[in-house]
């Protein structure tokens, strides 16, 4: 591109993301075209970047319309057109139809999924409209959350991949993570592991034992249950099935959908959008969680065990090394759980080094991500908390976990350790 | 300060984007990393601290905790008996810890002072955490019953510019966007991913109302929690700590000078007292015209950068002319030609100060002091002023009562 984005159309106004992507960009100066089924859609989805930003005048840089009135004229002046419209390839290959044949020249076209392969969603596209293809994978909320995850297809043109790389860097100031094209991209093919085999025990543990032990302690802002009820269980389950379908690892045969979850979507609970899923607020604001054994919403069992308890102490206390030397020389079936888990999470992540993100990165494409995008402590930091790579080869061996190559100690262990605090929370 | 001078080796800064309260952390978590970080950057071996210095603001009122410097002992066996002290002067609290800390060391009884700044204050809601912050002021004739005091004393600082010179809030507007937009660069600063521009800082709506008077959102500080460590230490030390590091002594920063001023307590009384003077608050001037003196500084036309205590944009509205960078009620010539811009003659807060990179009230003084040891330094990084050799800090408390003027350079 000779000159910078000056104008770009968001479709998908309606969605999360699509609207708080449009804030972001709105907030630089750059025109958006705001675009939805209806013009009431994208007029709510301009409430949502507003309150993003925490100002009304970042509306002055948002047009908002339906894709019957205004598309036409988005188009005509788009330098960048971002398609984040419902996670389903149909809907997509639907909408790309009419895209194809009316962008600008110059223009660039963008998806923000991380799950549906690209080379489909491109296929009966005309040779122009594909070399303009990729995908910017952002992370919700993109105010809070940085990481942006890029890559293209073969077709794509290098220019238009390197221009928005830079694009993204330094006028919204993302953290670029250069990713194969591969379905859920580097971030969710990791959590979503780690999901699937939460979700997996929940059946023995249940609901609250399982966001009890793993967490926010373990590293993390929010637990993972939770997390799933605000990703949604019907997009949660559209994504476990996209990347059993599409890749083929070590632990292929983890990501599973229980048979509970299915049923909970088929009866409507699909987290946080139809106030229950996983929890539920009881009619006195009381905090319910689901029992996969009676289908019912269970009173709180107040779980408490002692080494969560003394981590969770040494936490509040900023003493965060300390925390993970509890978890490690407890010897429970709960801290069993939680060492597994941990020792997974470091597992696949090492492995999935230049598989999911270039080799040259190292483990710090993926480290960034998690962090970035998640909000959970980096693979690398869990490894130096657990005793560096000496002691984590012998765990990963203990937990019968491949041991990749990758493991090494992190350069700089007292400085990681050191900014590691906001990410280990004492709940 | 010509005799046993005080070096500054460098510390640590917490991020003060970061929610301690919602991360349920202790206030001692806060005060332990900043420990950690500063003896992480230094390389300086706990055992060679003869006294930690620990300020503070207001910890039994937000966290129900007193005596936070006896914390520090157990952050490293090494430091198992020695001596600390906790200093609390409002939101001067850190400047004057570290006044003390330089006198202990120009007197030659330590030689290797850590100095932590701490508050933890999102444990507190907005109104609740307003009324604790009045203790700052005379709380029963200024504070009580009104909702956000110090929006309202400060609000009544720019009516008096207002009254005595003239005073068009776009300037004030403009301060706001300034620290806002250098504190983008710093990767500290609370608000560095927040959306902010001239026209939000000047409309009045739903997400910028007006505190009080003429002070709206974007007028103000943040609440913040945060804590910073600095190492404060003789000429004897630094001299072997330049060894050690292969550095020269004449590079580590150094205090030059500095100034200290009380004035009353109470708002009004100290715009009555002034009211035949030039300046509107005599004491601040006074503090900046003594840290001049004792450094051999003829004027700020001799400075390269000056952290300030923007509490409020009307504080650093004043600030500018008391540090002289304008006549007396001229500041807005110092924001119209660019001068307090990174770029300009003589930017002002390139941190992005107490509006854009936060405002932990005990910490903000050795905030400051850390942002200056840096820019002369030239370690700031993203917020470096090219070629800084002096800076000024002025850490305020109250409504300007207690005054602490700092002059640190190379």
């Amino acid at each position: 591109m000779e000159k910078d984005i000056k104008n770009v159309a968001i479709l998908g106004a309606g969605g999360t993301v699509g609207s708080l992507v449009a804030g972001i960009i709105a907030q630089e100066g750059i025109n958006v075209y705001l675009l939805s089924r209806t013009k009431q859609r994208a007029q709510k989805g301009l409430s949502r970047a507003i309150e993003q930003a925490r100002s009304e005048v970042i509306s002055r840089n948002i047009i908002c319309g339906d894709y019957e009135s205004l598309l036409k004229e988005a188009l005509t002046k788009a330098d960048w057109v971002i398609e984040a419209v419902t996670e389903k390839a149909e809907i997509k290959h639907q909408m790309y139809e009419r895209l194809d044949g009316s962008l600008k020249p110059q223009a660039i076209i963008s998806t923000t999924t991380s799950s549906l392969p690209l080379d489909e969603l491109v296929s009966g596209r005309s040779d122009d409209f594909k070399k303009k293809f990729l995908s910017t994978h952002f992370y919700n909320p993109p105010a809070r959350m940085p990481a942006c995850e890029i890559t293209g297809t073969h077709f794509t043109q290098p220019q238009i991949y390197n221009y928005m790389k830079d694009f993204l860097n330094r006028r919204l100031r993302r953290d670029i993570i250069e990713v194969e094209n591969i379905a859920g991209f580097a971030g969710n093919r990791i959590a979503f592991l780690l999901f699937s085999e939460i979700t997996d025990l929940v059946s023995s543990y249940g609901v609250e034992m399982m966001d009890y032990l793993i967490g926010p302690y373990t590293g993390r802002l929010m637990s993972p249950l939770a997390t799933i009820d605000l990703i949604g269980l019907d997009i949660y389950a559209a994504i476990i099935d996209s990347i059993r379908k599409n890749t083929k690892d070590e632990m292929h045969d983890s990501f599973i959908l229980p048979d509970y979850i299915t049923k909970m979507i088929e009866k409507g609970l699909l987290g946080n959008k139809t106030r229950s899923g996983f929890y539920k607020k009881g009619e006195d604001g009381r905090m319910m969680f689901f029992d996969p054994s009676s289908f019912q919403y269970i009173d709180s069992r107040e779980p408490n065990v002692d080494f969560v308890e003394q981590a969770k102490h040494l936490i509040h206390i900023g003493m965060y090394r300390e925390a993970f030397d509890v978890i490690k020389s407890a010897d429970c079936k709960e801290a069993q759980i939680v060492m597994n888990i941990l020792c997974t999470y470091i597992s696949y992540s090492y492995s999935r080094i230049g598989e999911v993100t270039r080799l040259e990165y190292g483990i710090d494409g993926i480290d960034r991500v998690m962090s970035g995008g998640y909000h959970w402590a980096p693979p690398s930091l869990i490894l130096t908390m657990l005793g560096g790579s000496k002691v984590v080869r012998e765990l990963l061996k203990q937990h019968s976990l491949a041991v990749p190559d990758w493991l090494e100690d992190v350069q700089d262990a007292a400085g990681a350790i050191l900014k590691s605090g906001k990410f280990f929370v004492a709940h | 300060m010509s005799e046993n001078r005080v070096y500054i080796l460098g510390g640590y800064q917490t991020d003060f984007a970061r929610n301690w309260a919602r991360e349920n952390k202790h206030i001692s978590a806060m005060m332990r990393e900043a420990y950690q970080g500063g003896i992480y950057n230094t390389n300086i071996e706990p055992q060679q601290i003869n006294a930690v210095f620990v300020s503070n603001f207001a910890a039994e009122l937000y966290c129900r905790q007193g005596h936070l410097s006896a914390f520090t002992v157990d952050f490293d066996k090494s430091l198992a008996g020695i001596p600390t002290i906790r200093f609390e002067n409002a939101c001067a609290s850190g400047a004057v810890a570290a006044l003390s800390a330089a006198a202990y060391i120009q007197a030659g009884l330590y030689d290797l002072i850590c100095l932590i700044g701490v508050e933890l204050m999102k444990t507190a809601d907005a109104v609740e955490g307003g009324n604790f912050l009045g203790t700052a002021a005379w709380y029963e004739k200024e504070c009580k019953g009104i909702q956000f005091p110090f929006p309202t004393l400060f609000g009544k600082l720019g009516d008096e510019y207002d009254k005595r010179y003239g005073l068009d809030d776009k300037y004030l507007a403009r301060i706001a966007d300034i620290n806002y937009c250098n504190a983008k660069k710093n990767p500290n600063a609370q608000t560095r991913s927040w959306f902010m521009n001239l026209e939000h800082a000047q409309a009045i709506g739903k997400y910028n109302t007006v505190v009080s008077g003429r002070i709206k959102v974007t007028d103000c500080s943040q609440i913040t929690d945060g804590a910073v460590c600095l190492f404060l230490a003789s000429q004897k030390f630094a001299d072997t700590y330049a060894r050690k590091t292969g550095a020269k002594l004449k590079d580590i920063p150094v205090i030059l000078g500095w100034g200290h001023t009380t004035a009353s307590m109470e708002f009004a009384k100290k715009i009555s007292d002034s009211q035949d003077n030039e300046y509107v608050l005599p004491q601040t001037r006074k503090a900046i015209l003594d840290a001049y003196e004792r450094s051999g500084i003829a004027d700020c036309r001799q400075l390269d950068v000056i952290e300030t205590h923007d509490c409020f944009t009307t504080s650093e509205y004043m600030a500018i002319d008391h540090f002289g960078l304008t006549e007396p009620g001229q500041s807005w010539k110092a924001i119209e030609d660019g001068t307090i811009e990174m770029e300009g003659k003589l930017p002002i807060n390139p941190s992005g100060g107490l509006i854009g990179c936060g405002h932990p009230v005990g910490a903000t003084g050795v905030r400051q002091l850390l942002d200056a040891y840096k820019q002369v330094a030239n370690r700031a990084g993203d917020y470096q002023v090219a070629g800084a050799k002096k800076a000024a800090t002025l850490n305020i408390g109250g409504t300007a009562t207690t005054n602490v003027c700092f002059i640190v350079g190379v």
